[in-house]
Order: C-alpha cells, then sequence, then structure tokens
C-alpha cells in the first residue's frame, strides 16, 4: 500500500461496542473483524467491549488489541458495566477516530454527555432497537445526540435509512457500504454445484440462539416435510429448542450443532443444500450469513423483512423469501427448492455470482477506508461542531447575566422610593405581628418565642412562593431578549430565584430583629441549619424552572399553579407549626412542604432532623432535577413559545 | 477563525393557536383520542449558507418570506429542526434595538446594564464614550429614559447596541434612526462596524442598500433561498464615498 509509505504513522481507530470474541460470535462482530483486518495498512485497530469472563481484561484478538471491561451480567441484552463509561472516556483521548457500532445505549451515554466531543466519530448502524421497544423514548434521545455529532454514518443498505425514522433525520450523512466477504475461502475443493451430500435434503441455517433468528419458526416448519435441519449457533433459547424438537419428534433430523469454528462452518455451508434464515423481526439488518451461503453457492430462503435481508438475496433469483414468521409458507419453500436440484444450481449460481461481485470485500475494504479518512481528515469541524468549552463559559455567562439582571430588578425598587423593598418587610413585620396575635390567642403556648420563627418561615415561604409565580410568567416578560438579543431562556428563570433572594434578604430583617430581642443567640444552631436552607433553595429554583418553562408552553397551568400555592400554604406547617395539630396527620406527612421546612427549621431550632424528612427532601431534589434536565432539554424550544 | 456553516437547515415553525396553550385540552385529546392537530409552516427550507470571514450576505425577500426566523435561526433562538448549524465567533444579533430596555431606570443604567447583557464590562469611560456619540446633554444621563424622546431614545440605544464590534454581525432591517443629522452619522458608524465583523448579514427590502453593503444577495421565497445573487466589486465604489462624505 502506497499510501502508508507517506503517513509514517496510522491513525488510530477505537471499535466501541457491548462484546467480542471469543466470548460470542456473530454477524457484528465478523463485521468489526472483518473492518479491523483490511484496513490495518490504513487505520491502528483497537476495540473496547464488555466481557462477563473474570479472565484477563486485555487481550490480543486477530493481532487487535481488545480491552474488556469486566460486566456483572445482562439487563435488557446490555451488559451491566458501571465502569464502561469511565474506561471509554478515558481510552478517547487515545485514539484519532471513534467508530461506534451501534445499538448500544451505553456508549450513547458517554456521548449524550458531550464527552469525547473532540474526536471524530463514526457510527456503524447495524440494527435498529427492536426487542425492547418500551425503552426508546429513554433511548432514543441519546441516540439521536450521538447520531447528530457523528461525522458519518455507515449503513448496509440504502433501505435501512429509508424504514429508520431516525436515520431518515441524518440522511445526509448515511453512508451506505453493503458488506463484503473474502469470497476466496469459499473454494471449498469439489464445489461443484451439483456435488451435494447423498439424499440431497439438508437444510442449514446459522445464528445465534436468540428469538429474533426465529430458529423455532424453522423447526415447525420442519416438522411438515421430510428434510433435515442442521443449525449453527450457540445461545439462551437453546432449551426451549430443544423441548420444541422434542415435543415434535424430530430428534433425528433436526440438529443443533453448537458453535462451529469459521473453517468448519465454510464446509458445511458447502455441504448443504438449502439456506435458510428465518429472521422473524428487523433486528436482522442485513444477514452476513446469507452472504456466505451465497458465496459457497447455496440457494437461499430468507424472510420479507423491511431490511437488507431480502435485499441481499433476491426473491426469485437467489432466494425464496417468505413472509417472516410463517412455518407452513417457509417449510413449502424449502420443499420446492429440495425437490428441484435443477433450480437449486440455478439459484445456487446466481448467489455465487452476486456474492463476487456485488458483496465483494475489496469495495468493502474502498469504501469503509473513504468514510475514514474523509471522517479524520476533518477533525477541525468535528470541534466546532462540538460545543463543550464555550458552553461551560456559557454557563458563567448566563449566571452572570441573570445576576445583573436581578440586581438591576432591586435597584429599579428603590427608584423614586427611598425604603425601596423595604415596603414588603415592613408589610411582612405586620403580618407576622397579627398572626402572631391570633396564634397566641389560638394556642396557650408562649408567642413571643415563636415569633422569630413564625416571621422567619414567612419569608421562606414568600421566597419560594414568589420565585414559582414569578417563574410562570418570565420568559413572556422578557420575550423580546429571548427573540432579538439570543439570550438562553434559562436566565430570565434563574433571574426570578435570585430576585426574590434579594428580596428575602430584605424580609430577612425582620425575623433577624426579633430573633435578636426575642431569644437567646445560639449561632452554632444557625450554622447547623445552613446546608437544609441550602436545599430549600435548590429545590425552590428547580421547581420554578421545571413549572415556569411549563406554565409558559401551557397557559392554562398559571392559575392551577396560584391556586395549588394557596392550598400548599395552608396545609404546610408555616403559620401553625406541628405541634398545634393533636397529631401529625397523613396529608402534612405526605406533604414535601412539611420536610423541605423542617430539614433546616428543626436544626434553627436546636433540634434534630427527621431522617426521613432528609430522605424524603433529597428524593425530591433528585426527582426535581431529573425534571429540570429534561425541561432544559425542551427549553430550547421556549422561543417558539412566547 | 470565523464562520458559517449551514448545511440543509430546515426549521418547522409551530403555530400555536388559542387550544395549542392549554394542557387540560391536550390531555383531554388524548383521552378522548382527538388528534390534537399542531399546525406548523416550514419558515426556513432547505438552506445551505456557507460564509467565511469577509463576507457580507443581504437577505432579500417579500414579508413572511423567513428572513427574521434565519437570522434567529442562526443567532441560536430556534433550533434547527433537521440539517446542521455550525458557527464560530461571536454572534451579535441586533435585531431589535429595545430588547431589555425599562424606561424606569436612568439612561446610565439602562446603558449599564444592556451592556452586561452583551457580556461586556460597563466602565465608566465606555459609558461616556457612547454617551459622547449621542451628542445629548451629559446631564440627561442621570435622567430616566421615560423622558426622553423617541428620537433621543433611538440614540441611545443605537450608541449602546454598536458599541463593540462583533465576529459575526446580524442586522434585522438596516436600523432605522431618526433625525437627519443623526442618521447619517449612524449610519457611519454602522458602516464602520459592519467593516470591522468578519461576517455580516443583513436582511432588508431595501435592494439599494444591499447592493451597497453586501456582497452576496440571498433571494429567500416561502424560506427556501430563490436565487444567490453575487454583487460586483464595482458597487464598493460609492460606498467609500459615502463613507467619506460622512
Amino acid at each position: 500500500m502506497h499510501h502508508t509509505n507517506d503517513n509514517p504513522r496510522r491513525p488510530s481507530v477505537l471499535h466501541i461496542f457491548k462484546i467480542y470474541y471469543p466470548d460470542l460470535f456473530g454477524g457484528t462482530l465478523t463485521v468489526i473483524r472483518d473492518i479491523c483486518a483490511s484496513l490495518k495498512d490504513a487505520f491502528a485497530p483497537a476495540v473496547l467491549v464488555c466481557s462477563q469472563s473474570a479472565e484477563r481484561r486485555e487481550i490480543v484478538v486477530n493481532d487487535v488489541p481488545v480491552e474488556r471491561v469486566r460486566s456483572l451480567g445482562n439487563l435488557l441484552s446490555l451488559p451491566v458495566a458501571p465502569t464502561y463509561p469511565w474506561r471509554l472516556w478515558r481510552k478517547i483521548a487515545e485514539h484519532d477516530l471513534l467508530a461506534l457500532h451501534a445499538p448500544f445505549p451505553l456508549a450513547d451515554l458517554v456521548f449524550a454527555f458531550g464527552f469525547g466531543a473532540g474526536r471524530p466519530l463514526v457510527v456503524h448502524w447495524h440494527a435498529d432497537i427492536v426487542t425492547h421497544a418500551g425503552l426508546r423514548w429513554f433511548i432514543e434521545p441519546l441516540m439521536r445526540r450521538t447520531l447528530r455529532r457523528a461525522k458519518a454514518i455507515i449503513v448496509s443498505d440504502e433501505v435501512l435509512v429509508d424504514s429508520t425514522p431516525l436515520l431518515r433525520e441524518f440522511e445526509d450523512k448515511c453512508h451506505v457500504v453493503p458488506f463484503g466477504i473474502d469470497t476466496t475461502g469459499y473454494d471449498w475443493p469439489k464445489i461443484e454445484p451439483h456435488q451435494v451430500n447423498d439424499r440431497g435434503r439438508l437444510v442449514l441455517a446459522c445464528g445465534r440462539l436468540v428469538p429474533y433468528k426465529g430458529f423455532d419458526v424453522l423447526i415447525r416448519a420442519a416438522a411438515a416435510h421430510n428434510f433435515e435441519v442442521w443449525i449453527i449457533g450457540e445461545g439462551a433459547e437453546r432449551p426451549r429448542l430443544e423441548q420444541l424438537i422434542r415435543e415434535l419428534g424430530l430428534g433425528e433430523r433436526v440438529r443443533l450443532l453448537g458453535s462451529v469454528n469459521d473453517c468448519e462452518r465454510i464446509k458445511l455451508m458447502c455441504l448443504a443444500d438449502v439456506f435458510v434464515m428465518p429472521s422473524v423481526t428487523n433486528a436482522e439488518t442485513f444477514g452476513l450469513v446469507q452472504l456466505e451461503a451465497m458465496a459457497a453457492g447455496r440457494p437461499v430462503v430468507n424472510t420479507a423483512l423491511d431490511t437488507a435481508v431480502p435485499r441481499v438475496a433476491r426473491h426469485g433469483m437467489e432466494a425464496i423469501t417468505v413472509p417472516p414468521g410463517d412455518a407452513a409458507k417457509l417449510g413449502e419453500a424449502i420443499d420446492t427448492l429440495i425437490r428441484d436440484p435443477e433450480r437449486r444450481r440455478r439459484m445456487g449460481l446466481a448467489a455465487r455470482t452476486r456474492a463476487f461481485n456485488r458483496y465483494s470485500a475489496t469495495a468493502f475494504k474502498q469504501g469503509m477506508e473513504a468514510v475514514y479518512r474523509d471522517a479524520v481528515a476533518a477533525p477541525r469541524e468535528a470541534r466546532s461542531a462540538a460545543a463543550e468549552p464555550p458552553q461551560a463559559a456559557g454557563w458563567v455567562d448566563t449566571v452572570r447575566i441573570a445576576a445583573a439582571l436581578a440586581w438591576s430588578d432591586m435597584r429599579h425598587r428603590y427608584v423614586r422610593s427611598l425604603l425601596g423593598p423595604f415596603w414588603m418587610s415592613l408589610q411582612m413585620a405586620i403580618v407576622v405581628a397579627v398572626l402572631g396575635s391570633v396564634i397566641g390567642q389560638m394556642s396557650n403556648a408562649d408567642v413571643l418565642s415563636r415569633l422569630p420563627m413564625l416571621a422567619l418561615s414567612m419569608t421562606a415561604w414568600t421566597f419560594l412562593n414568589s420565585v414559582v409565580l414569578d417563574a410562570t410568567t418570565a420568559l413572556q416578560n422578557s420575550a423580546s431578549l429571548i427573540r432579538d438579543r439570543a439570550l438562553p431562556p434559562v436566565i430570565f428563570l434563574l433571574q426570578c430565584t435570585f430576585r426574590q433572594a434579594l428580596f428575602a434578604l430584605h424580609n430577612a430583617c425582620v425575623p433577624l430583629v426579633l430573633w435578636l430581642a426575642l431569644t437567646p443567640h445560639d449561632l452554632s444552631h444557625a450554622l447547623a441549619a445552613l446546608p437544609g436552607l441550602v436545599l430549600f433553595v435548590v429545590c425552590t429554583f428547580a421547581l420554578s424552572l421545571v413549572l415556569g418553562a411549563m406554565a409558559t408552553r401551557y397557559r392554562d397551568l398559571k392559575p392551577i399553579i396560584e391556586s395549588t400555592l394557596m392550598l400548599a400554604f395552608l396545609a404546610s406547617p408555616i403559620i401553625w407549626s406541628s405541634e398545634m395539630i393533636n397529631h401529625r396527620s397523613t396529608v402534612m406527612r405526605i406533604n414535601p412542604l412539611t420536610h423541605l421546612f423542617a430539614v433546616w427549621r428543626e436544626p434553627l431550632a436546636g433540634g434534630h432532623v427527621d431522617p426521613v424528612s432528609i430522605i424524603y427532601v433529597l428524593v425530591v431534589l433528585a426527582l426535581l432535577i431529573c425534571a429540570s434536565v429534561l425541561t432544559l432539554a425542551h427549553l430550547r424550544k421556549a422561543a417558539f413559545w412566547i | 477563525m470565523v464562520s458559517i456553516s449551514l448545511r440543509n437547515v430546515c426549521l418547522d415553525y409551530p403555530l400555536y393557536g388559542a387550544y395549542d396553550y392549554s394542557l387540560k385540552r391536550r390531555l383531554l385529546g388524548h383521552l378522548i383520542r382527538e388528534p390534537g392537530e399542531m399546525r406548523i409552516i416550514r419558515a426556513v427550507d432547505n438552506v445551505a449558507i456557507e460564509a467565511e470571514a469577509g463576507a457580507r450576505i443581504g437577505l432579500a425577500g417579500p414579508n413572511g418570506s423567513g428572513k427574521s426566523t434565519l437570522l434567529r435561526l442562526i443567532a441560536g433562538v430556534y433550533p434547527p429542526s433537521s440539517g446542521s448549524v455550525a458557527i464560530q465567533g461571536n454572534i451579535m444579533p441586533l435585531l431589535g434595538l429595545n430588547a431589555g430596555v425599562n424606561l424606569d431606570f436612568v439612561a446610565e443604567d439602562n446603558i449599564a446594564l444592556l451592556l452586561r447583557i452583551s457580556g461586556r464590562k460597563p466602565t465608566r469611560s465606555v459609558i461616556d464614550e457612547i454617551w459622547a456619540f449621542t451628542e445629548l446633554e451629559t446631564r440627561m444621563q442621570r435622567l430616566p429614559l421615560r423622558m426622553f424622546s423617541s428620537g433621543m431614545l433611538m440614540r441611545v440605544l443605537f450608541a449602546t447596541a454598536t458599541a463593540f464590534p462583533a465576529d459575526i454581525l446580524l442586522l434585522d432591517e438596516w436600523l432605522s434612526v431618526v433625525d437627519e443629522h443623526f442618521a447619517e452619522k449612524a449610519q457611519a458608524r454602522l458602516l464602520n462596524l459592519v467593516s470591522q465583523a468578519a461576517i455580516v448579514i443583513i436582511a432588508s427590502h431595501d435592494q439599494p442598500l444591499l447592493r451597497r453593503t453586501c456582497t452576496s444577495i440571498i433571494n429567500l421565497d416561502h424560506g427556501r433561498i430563490a436565487s444567490t445573487v453575487t454583487v460586483e466589486p464595482p458597487s464598493a465604489l460609492p460606498f467609500e464615498l459615502r463613507e467619506k462624505r460622512a
């Protein structure tokens, strides 16, 4: 290869997938192995995968270094490898190009959070997620983010782009590179198409024993006819298939051969009369084994999936295509071929010609190399698409602008008024005085000692209430800044919290004065209350973020939020305390506000916080943070709403 | 390196009617299986623009052809529905002058706040410089903007918005500044700003103006690029004359 001479160092490619040899055999792994092998002159390959085996972590497979991250088992067809994202992040920096073999949501997670943005990424789209379609809503945004930052997406056939909505969004990035196989290995001695086994009724299938491969359909089809079925492969379905074979009494004719090495497999393919690909779902995107069978000159029976399967071996030319999952039709098709040796011979020749011409290893290699080269050649562009450094700076700017706006809001209160926000503090003082006297009438407790806590609770409540209420209208009020100056909407939600925090500091002088005047001063209690207070403020901000965005999108939420806040005020121990109620009522116990107040009020009063309250608040906070992250993702669209 | 690269960018603009703003209705719609039909218009349709430093691009087209929307999309206000937007360099969108103005504040505070919003530190000298450009009396700095006439207000806002050069300048409608003498001065300042920016994109109905200022003009129609016209270099001549006269 001449190009290796003028390029002293080969760019290195990191292949990212969930599993690799020797833990498993299968089509996807064959593809990865072939890419590594065929491009090794131009690119130095490495593989990062998961493995359940406790053996060595770093091994070499076919001259390719493979790192295997320890996995604890499989959950929803995915390896549970908690350290994988970390290892991936560490490895990314060592390589010039990343090749992600999708679907692999664990890696999507890493890319979705913006890690490895500095390296070009190529996605090999092997299949869509079919088996756990219920998780789509969670996985799809992750996959979309990965595809968005990918330089190129490689698919094996155009039909995948057309039939996968997610890929259609990124049509301009998709490159069709059909898999190719090295056909030389299939020139098995005596591979004369008529050279068949004596009885002429041997049917071969090959693949991992997993449900989507549809081997149960094949076994059922065998029951109605008298051909022999050999199935190559291993997997979790084995016990079920064995049971099915026993039930149908096919022990004589249907054999599960288990794992078979490459050389033996090719020999078996040359020996068989018909090759069957009975896959039942779109998880089968290409069917590399049917291509192998075609190279071996075998006629194929495959299924009419929406993928490349019926396009690799075409109905009536190299194959007979039947509806997926239809045992009767499948059996008939196989039987037709078994009974017609001449047709078998013709189709076998056609299949072999197609495998040689259309799916050659050379074309595959050239296609891959072109895509990889383009991806590596334009790393500068990749960096511009990666918004990592500007984003970090962006957050500081966001906070700074929000603070400036809040500060100016507060100063606005002082315009044409000497007292400014202290008018509100005065109002607060009056409310506290009146409430205090009323409560004093209701209960016989010591009113004066209660007053500072009452004032402080009122201040905190006013803060929460105003932040949330302000947030519901904040985006609409700042429409011109969002649309004309392109400021991020989150600024204005942050501004609400900052502004109300400044006002709360004004109001806080009421409880402060009362505290200094009425109760013994103990600063250590105030310090102990600080963490709780921080939790309170963070929860308030997260709540305002979520509700603010939702109320902007759905205008009828604002009155609902207003009345809910009113209700929450009455149902929470703000003006009354829990001791004034006979016993802790259920409503009060499930009310998150009770706990949100408790985490800072209890330590301030010198007591201990109930662990239940802390856990409750942390759970609420975690939920709010999740909701906030979702909201932030949707807030990009806020400009449409205002 | 300043650059703008839009590739096959589309923007589907959702038109929210009164009912689309209602959560209750939307939930009810789900319950009674009434397909909530959202009206969507394609405001930007398959637009590709590549601009390197030095590009002066004019956007022309009738009302509603997507000029402003395209500018906002470049500014990052609207996320594209499909296609890729890659931008390097800091963007200064001047799409509306009175965004973020508080009429109750004194002029000086408004200027300081507006500068902060665009990420600049409002120092005394910067504010004085801006004020000098407005040619208003110094004591008026301490007056709330409410007391300014609309012309005076425009001067202040214009001077503030154009105080700092940017890598990428987005202008919606050549900022119209009212009074005669100031208009000429404003024009000169804007041209100066345009000459300092690496990339300028101007949306306007004013064809002669676009021909004077831009290196290429993109005609938009219903969100699509109808045609791209490259303006011949000689047009730079009257442009220079005009600057000297100002």
